[in-house]
């Protein structure tokens, strides 16, 4: 068997270099190139448009279910190109979870939307389906609130606990590489700030990467921060010095709130 | 100031008197609803009384001409017949749906989607037509021993099935489209290929549209008429063995279609019994629809249906272990009675086994296969079934329109029909068919758009729009043979003013009411809330709202809508065959009281004419020419309007 994604272990999960994406005619990414380095938290800001979420995408090769998608240059996950024909699209999502702008839990209890991923790659034992329930919970800090109810419809929980349910989701089959597209910006600001710990706290275990229309949060939460804009990456770099001392004028602006 | 009094004075007399001429226009239509089921109702009592319901529905022997009415073969003819259609097209629908829903590409979709809905349409005298053409023969070849005419519940359940194949196919279609996308991303982006992100995700969330489908197809085949008098024999004998697919089979609606036109008394109120019998089972099929849609729908909101909530736990375990045994044995007892047909039994109980065996190592095989692989088998079959469905319906028009061809010339389109019909021409039926389908709208749509606006823009929520809205319904799921019986008993039996053009105009409007009033209806309805708002903000009356606004906005809906149903009235063979048609006319006649020549029921009439194929075969096709362009103009208009109108 040989081994895939096992290339290098230095610093970087994911490199891209150059990547060029477009949506038939419409070019959306232009020339990107950036790490998301192992342990940390990377943001992604950029107005509306900028293909934030389509850069995010083609981490885990979602821009594969949408027609007409083209995509050249260079992304690496663990040193193998995720690109290349033939390449594992199944593990490669299986490593690299990703969590999305509304909670989009299934129309099936809270146990059944959890078991999902691990039945799906092949566990079957229900004492191992009973832990895995148990510890992606916890993990996911939904465990105290849903434990009574496992046997309940997943839409009976209120949306910041569905999201937290579908980080939990994620959870549930281990992955390596957390992305999340806008997470919190259909929930109330409780229920943000229950999401973004969870993010801090999941950086321990896994790597981040996290798109996010709010300045404070991405300051708050990231070690890394992209600045996106029509398409390219304007400037990527460390949180403290994006925010602080950028190096590029448009970022200024955007951080500033002089934008436009 | 004194101005604007007077006009407000006058738009409120003007508005009274449309008002109450709408609400005038709907209570008469409802009021036709309400007698077409009363006089069903009223004309069965006397059956009722002198041979008794349980004497009717159980008696296992249908002789009226010795006054015996037992109905039991009828009516399991009518359940055997629709349980055989499933079988055909249930796996063969959902397995096609899914193909056109997640695998084939926009515009594969494109295509075949339309060309689904085109089937729909095609006249059910059409696919009987071609299935004693094709199926009946086919089937006499293949077991010449077994069916030795052909005609037989096999012919009658294929049939049935390719009927009701476009209804499912399109309709479990729209449901699985309907699965937000939301669902799929989130289970790819776990690492599901995308055919376990069908099968798990996408049918469990559009179970309930798909069962709706599958519903929908089968009161289709419970109400179907002329395609299955035409192939499947129409004896009243129960099978022997009772699952012998071989013999021939008479259903309700067949055993109407047969005996109606000459009969009176007791013999005409036994058929209006087996009417209501019919319609019976058509409710209860619908309920049962409605049953499964609602647990589903509180499955997924709640977590659990209404049936389960009262179950206790054990109980419900018990059923999810018994599940798998159960499917499983039924499927053994099925294969086994349909190899005892070929076998002696031993041989059928090995077979059986061996088939269950085959089931129940599938998993254990599955499990071995890799995902992708397993995508790339199981994305193979369903594009072999919906290639199955295709060939069977390219074989359907080619069949007609191979054959056709040759007999359609400028002489067969203005000649009178000679010897018999094996010769001449159509022009008295294309005549009549025209003049039929004029008088149907003549009626059908003032009373149909006018009440379906009225019940989008007018009707109050209470318990009287309620009881509308379910006779229409009831009237919309009525088989159209239904309707033929009322028009005989009607117009024939009582009026006694014999077949006449007038009578199936009547008739055939009264078949297309419901479904006029209710795509009128939802159009209106459909028109987006703030164009209402925006008008009404300008001070417009209510009336003037619609008038000006809604309606117009609403015109390409409606208009789609009735080409589509007067494409409907033109293919009906069962409503006019007792009331309006003859079989040949030699001239061409314009009184409102004289019988006419109508397409459908001609070829129908041909089938019973000997060495008359060719001639059979240029009707089918003029027939399925008329319906075609239906089709066309409707979409053209669809189209036109479309453009015209957009939110
Ligand atoms: N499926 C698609 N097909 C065609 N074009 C698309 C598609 N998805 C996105 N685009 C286009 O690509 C560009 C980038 O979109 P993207 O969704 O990545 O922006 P974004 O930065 O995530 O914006 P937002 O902050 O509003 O979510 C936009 O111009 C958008 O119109
Ligand atoms: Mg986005």
């Amino acid at each position: 068997m040989v081994k895939i994604y096992e290339n290098n272990n230095d610093g970087n999960v994911i490199t891209i270099d150059s990547l060029n994406l477009w949506y038939g005619e419409n070019q959306a990414l232009i020339d990107v190139s950036m790490p998301v380095m192992k342990n940390k938290i990377t943001a992604l800001i950029g107005p509306s448009g900028c293909g934030k979420s389509t850069l995010i995408r083609c981490m885990n090769r979602m821009n594969d279910l949408v027609n007409g998608c083209r995509i050249e240059g260079s992304m690496k996950f663990r040193g193998d190109e995720i690109y290349e024909p033939g390449a594992d699209v199944i593990s490669l999502r299986k490593r690299i979870g990703m969590i999305f702008q509304k909670p989009n839990p299934f129309p099936m209890t809270i146990r059944d939307n959890i078991t999902y991923g691990p039945k799906i790659h092949g566990v079957v034992e229900n004492d191992e389906l009973d832990e895995i329930v148990e510890r992606s919970l916890k993990q996911a800090v939904l465990w105290e609130e849903v434990k009574d109810r496992l046997d309940k419809p997943a839409f009976s929980l209120s949306g910041g606990q569905q999201q937290r349910l579908c980080i939990a989701r994620t959870l549930s089959i281990n992955p390596e590489v957390i992305l999340m597209d806008e997470p919190t910006s259909a929930l109330d600001p409780i229920a943000t700030a229950k999401i973004e710990d969870l993010a801090i706290e999941l950086q321990k275990e896994y790597t981040v990467v996290i798109v996010t229309h709010n300045m404070q949060q991405a300051a708050r939460i990231s070690d890394n921060t992209g600045f996106m804009y029509l398409g390219k990456m304007i400037e990527f770099d460390e949180t403290e010095k994006i925010f602080n001392k950028p190096s590029d004028e448009l970022t200024e602006r955007y951080i500033t709130g002089r934008f436009g | 100031m004194k101005n604007k009094t007077a006009v407000n004075t006058r738009k409120k007399v003007d508005h009274g008197i449309q008002k109450y001429l709408l609400t005038g226009v709907a209570a008469t239509s409802v009021a036709i609803i309400f007698l077409i089921i009363l006089f069903i109702f009223i004309e069965s009592t006397e059956a009722i009384s002198a041979i008794g319901p349980w004497e009717f529905i159980s008696g296992t022997e249908w002789r009226p001409f010795n006054g015996s009415f037992g109905a039991f073969p009828i009516i399991l003819g009518t359940i055997l017949t629709t349980i055989g259609a499933l079988i055909f097209a249930v796996p063969l629908g959902i397995t096609s749906a899914i193909f056109l829903s997640e695998i084939a590409s926009e515009r594969t979709r494109n295509i075949l989607k339309p060309v689904c809905e085109v089937f729909a349409g095609i006249p059910s005298i059409v696919y009987g037509f071609f299935g004693l053409m094709v199926i009946v023969p086919f089937i006499f070849n293949t077991f010449p021993n077994l069916a030795p005419a052909g005609f037989s519940w096999l012919a009658a359940s294929i049939l049935l099935g390719i009927m009701a194949l476009p209804t499912i196919v399109s309709v479990s279609d729209d449901a699985m489209r309907s699965v937000p996308k939301s669902h799929r991303e989130a289970s790819v982006a776990l690492g599901a290929t995308h055919w376990e992100t069908t099968r798990k995700v996408v049918i469990p969330a559009a179970f309930s549209g798909i069962s709706a489908a599958v519903m929908l197809g089968m009161g289709r085949a419970i109400g179907e008429t002329m395609a299955v008098v035409m192939v499947a024999g129409n004896a009243p004998n129960i099978p022997e063995p009772m699952w012998n697919v071989f013999e021939m089979i008479r259903t309700i609606t067949s055993t109407l279609a047969k005996e109606v036109g000459e009969v009176t008394g007791l013999h005409l109120s036994a058929l209006f019994l087996l009417a209501l019998v019919l319609m019976a089972m058509l409710l209860l099929t619908n309920l049962t629809a409605n049953l499964i849609m609602r647990n589903t729908k509180r499955k997924f909101e709640t977590g659990q249906g209404m049936i389960e909530k009262h179950l206790p736990d054990n109980v419900k375990n018990v059923i999810n272990m018994a599940k798998r045994p159960v499917m499983l044995s039924m499927a053994f007892v099925v294969v086994m009675m349909m190899a005892s047909l070929f076998t002696d039994i031993i041989v059928s109980t090995l077979i059986a086994f061996a088939c269950i065996l085959f089931i129940s190592t599938m998993p254990f095989i599955s499990k071995r296969i890799r995902s992708l692989n397993r995508q790339r088998i199981a994305h193979l079959a369903m594009s072999a079934s919906m290639i199955v469905v295709c060939a069977i319906l390219f074989i359907l028009i080619a069949d007609i329109t191979v054959k056709g061809i040759p007999a359609l010339s400028w002489e067969f389109l203005t000649d009178v029909p000679r010897d018999m019909g094996r010769a001449g021409g159509i022009l008295p039926a294309i005549v009549g068919t025209v003049q039929l389908i004029i008088g149907t709208a003549l009626i059908a749509l003032p009373l149909g758009i006018l009440t379906g606006i009225y019940l989008a823009e007018f009707a109050k929520d209470n318990r009287f729009t309620k009881i509308v809205r379910s006779s229409i319904d009831i009237l919309n799921g009525t088989p159209s043979i239904v309707f033929g019986l009322f028009g005989f008993a009607l117009f024939v039996h009582y009026l006694g003013i014999g077949r006449t053009l007038i009578g199936g105009c009547i008739v055939l409007a009264f078949l297309i009411l419901p479904v006029i009033i209710r795509t009128t209806e939802e159009t209106v309805k459909a028109v987006p809330q703030e164009l209402r708002e925006a008008s009404a903000a300008m001070g417009a009356t209510k009336w003037e709202t619609t008038a000006k606004v809604i309606v117009p906005a609403a015109m390409g809906g409606v208009v789609t809508g009735v080409i589509l149903s007067l494409g409907r009235a033109a293919g009906e063979t069962a409503p006019i065959m007792f009331v309006a048609a003859v079989g040949i006319k030699r001239h061409i006649e314009f009184s409102l009281f004289d019988t006419i020549m109508a397409l459908p029921y001609y070829l129908y009439y041909l089938t019973e004419v000997p060495n008359s194929e060719e001639v059979r075969y240029g009707v089918a096709l003029v027939l399925l020419m008329i319906v075609l362009s239906m089709f066309a103009i409707a979409s053209m208009v669809r189209h036109h309007y479309s453009k015209k109108v957009r939110w």
